[in-house]
């Protein structure tokens, strides 16, 4: 366990050039687009001299491209950078926008887990039938229908039609344990709570899912299958093991790409919510970085990107722990 | 022969195909043989001729596209009693005799083995599936002793090592545990040194001679290496695309070959009887069995091919009590 230790602060460490890679290219990209960031912040055209100097002063906009980007880390992370755009400090924003987001992906993940998976070995398990066949068919078109459109219509058909979910704010308990409401609720057995939460997030995290249990269906399929092939598993039944036991060997075997999967998964549907909060209203991450862009605010984008970033390399972390329990080979 | 001539598997007219995309492979094609108790039997030929088709088909491990089409393997499991029929018994039924009393032992322990979990366990689960012991715990305990068994160096940590932490001879001997774990009466060893270095084949074939002795056991033998059947078997028989073309002790297999396929097969390997200063190839391929040439399936390749031999399946003769030949050469 001493090396695993090692591993997870050298892991640990690795975070530090990723995370200033990312920001410095998001940086870069804002720096280089030929523009005067003051002007628009002052408000365009006939924005007043006096206040358009004043904010190139305090945002340091005049310096080196590394002076400046070292001037937006360093305040970040002090938090003491204020958007121009909003005049809210930048952690604060992303800090009360994130359980929106946070819900919106665990739901999604639910999703993918429960359906893509039990997906995934049933057509392994009904391998070259109907049934395969059917699963494989609506894999793709998971992996190809677009989500805002396929929004659009079960909007139509839950919302218009049936009225079975709410489109309109963003449910929240008077308390908090761990400032995200679908867990504090759960956490209360709150259940109208739970249920309003539900209502607002249900669909929204299925169109962000919709994707990726089409992904993880198909990758759980070839994964069991390949295990269900796997000379061990012959052996397995050479050696008169019973059927239970033999399933666990081929479930273990299959898990761990699908482990890798569900990891590079869940950092997808943070990528992905910006399409889905903007088309369901609601005010996460994602359309916090959409708000920010139109705005030219790259301040905030940048310490929009930087949160999740920082998910995203939490994430795989936790694979990468997974890992070493699920598989003895992976030694660090 | 120490057998007394008690039969412990029989296996009648067996037929297997494989259904594949292309068509329909006729992989065994009308194979039968006895195994006598306390004996090494050995299935020699190419690869592809379907020796570890019918080594499967024994406890019915054939996976789909393969399906035994006809065919009976008779176990006798207790000395001159009744056999049963493996072919006509139930899932449940056959795991049981699995592993238990048939065991076997594949060609690559590095696949044979589940790399999630660490040998002794994989040993213990085995005994367990089959009521010998009460918990995987104990299975530890006995896990060591059957590791010592193998001549596995330093068992009492090997038993905790998960499979990549071992090397390939060591994979094979852990292999051979699992597999003699249940103190089974029928071994079937397929191709169980091919994967394995040279120096260490010598080594796992000497475990395997040393254990049979001790344990008594019928092994029956899967290879292509003319030296191992030389050096391991009582009796042997050829295989040649899906039949067997000739049976006989071992002596006389190398002393007087009758079918031009063993005659051929026995000039083309370095034979450990008698010395041959040039080797030679088979001419031409091994056939497509999903068209096998009719009659007699090597005639497009033997030198002595007449017309009959086009058309008609040759008769299996027995030109003595212990060799018989199924060619027209002999009729």
């Amino acid at each position: 366990m001493a090396e695993l230790k090692r591993f997870l602060v050298r892991r640990l460490l690795t975070f530090i050039p990723t995370l200033i890679g990312v920001t410095f290219i998001v940086f870069v990209i804002a720096a280089v687009i030929p523009t005067d960031p003051a002007r628009m912040w002052a408000g365009g055209e006939k924005a007043n001299p006096k206040v358009i100097e004043q904010l190139e002063k305090e945002y340091h906009l005049k310096g080196s491209i590394l002076e400046r980007y070292y001037f937006i880390m360093y305040k970040l992370f002090t938090n003491q950078m204020v958007s121009p755009v909003t005049h809210h400090y930048i952690w604060d924003d992303l800090a009360k926008r994130f359980p929106v987001t946070i819900q919106l992906t665990l739901i999604a993940f639910i999703y993918i887990v429960l359906i893509g998976i039990p997906l995934g070995i049933i057509a392994a398990l009904k391998r070259d039938t109907w049934v395969d066949t059917a699963v494989r068919i609506f894999a793709l078109i998971g992996v190809s229908t677009p989500v805002f459109w396929l929004a659009y219509l079960l909007i139509f058909l839950f919302f218009t039609q049936l009225g079975w979910i709410t489109l309109a704010g963003t449910p929240k308990p008077d308390y908090s344990i761990t400032g995200v409401p679908l867990i504090d609720s759960i956490l209360h057995l709150d259940f109208p709570m739970l249920a309003q939460i539900l209502q607002r997030y249900s669909l929204p995290g299925f169109i962000l899912g919709f994707m990726g249990i089409g992904i993880t269906a198909r990758i759980v399929r070839n994964s069991f299958l390949d295990a269900i092939s796997a000379d061990f598993t012959e052996f397995a039944h050479a050696r008169g093991l019973k059927k239970m036991r033999i399933y666990k060997h081929i479930l273990r075997n299959a898990l761990v790409p699908v482990i890798t999967v569900l990891g590079l998964q869940f950092g997808g549907l943070l990528g992905g919510a910006p399409i889905t909060e903007r088309v369901f209203g609601l005010p996460g991450l994602g359309s916090y970085m959409l708000q920010a862009i139109n705005q030219f605010d790259y301040l905030a984008l940048i310490g929009a990107v930087f949160f999740v970033s920082l998910i995203y390399l939490t994430a795989n972390f936790i694979v990468d722990i997974l890992y070493a329990f699920i598989d003895p080979r992976v030694r660090y | 022969m120490k057998s007394e001539h008690l039969p412990i598997i029989e296996v009648k007219d067996l037929y297997v195909n494989f259904y594949t995309y292309a068509g329909v492979v006729k992989a065994i094609d009308g194979v039968s043989f006895t195994i006598y108790r306390g004996e090494t039997y050995c299935l020699v030929g190419e690869t592809g001729c379907g020796k570890s088709v019918t080594a499967k088909s024994l406890t019915k491990l054939i996976r789909p596209p393969g399906r035994i089409e006809k065919g009976q393997v008779l176990y006798y499991r207790e000395p001159g009693k009744e056999p049963i029929d493996l072919l006509g018994l139930s899932e449940e039924e056959l795991r049981r005799i699995r592993g238990a009393e048939i065991s076997y032992i594949f060609q690559d322990p590095s696949a044979s083995l589940d790399p999630l979990y660490n040998i002794g366990y994989q040993i213990s689960e085995t005994m367990y599936d089959h009521g010998l012991i009460s918990s995987i715990k104990e299975g530890f305990l006995k896990a060591v002793d059957i590791l010592k068994s193998v001549l596995m160096p330093d068992p009492e940590t090997r038993v905790k090592n998960y499979p990549h932490e071992l090397s390939g001879g060591m994979k094979q001997r852990a292999v051979i545990g699992i597999s003699l774990s249940n103190n089974p009466r029928l071994v079937i060893a397929d191709e169980p040194t091919t994967a394995l270095d040279a120096t260490v084949q010598d080594q796992i074939m000497d475990l395997l001679k040393k254990l049979k002795k001790e344990k008594n056991l019928t092994v029956l033998l899967i290879t292509h290496n003319m030296g191992l059947v030389a050096d391991m078997c009582d009796r042997v028989a050829v295989m040649y695309a899906g039949r067997i073309v000739e049976e006989a002790d071992i002596y006389e297999l190398f002393k007087n070959p009758l079918h031009p396929y063993t005659k051929a097969l026995l000039k083309a390997v370095p034979n450990p009887v008698k010395k041959i200063d040039k080797l030679e190839s088979i001419p031409g391929t091994v056939p497509n069995l999903i068209y096998p040439p009719p009659g007699c399936r090597f005639h497009p390749r033997c030198q002595y091919a007449m017309e009959k031999c086009k058309s008609e399946r040759p008769p299996e003769i027995w030109v003595s009590s212990t060799h018989r030949v199924s060619c027209w050469l002999y009729s």
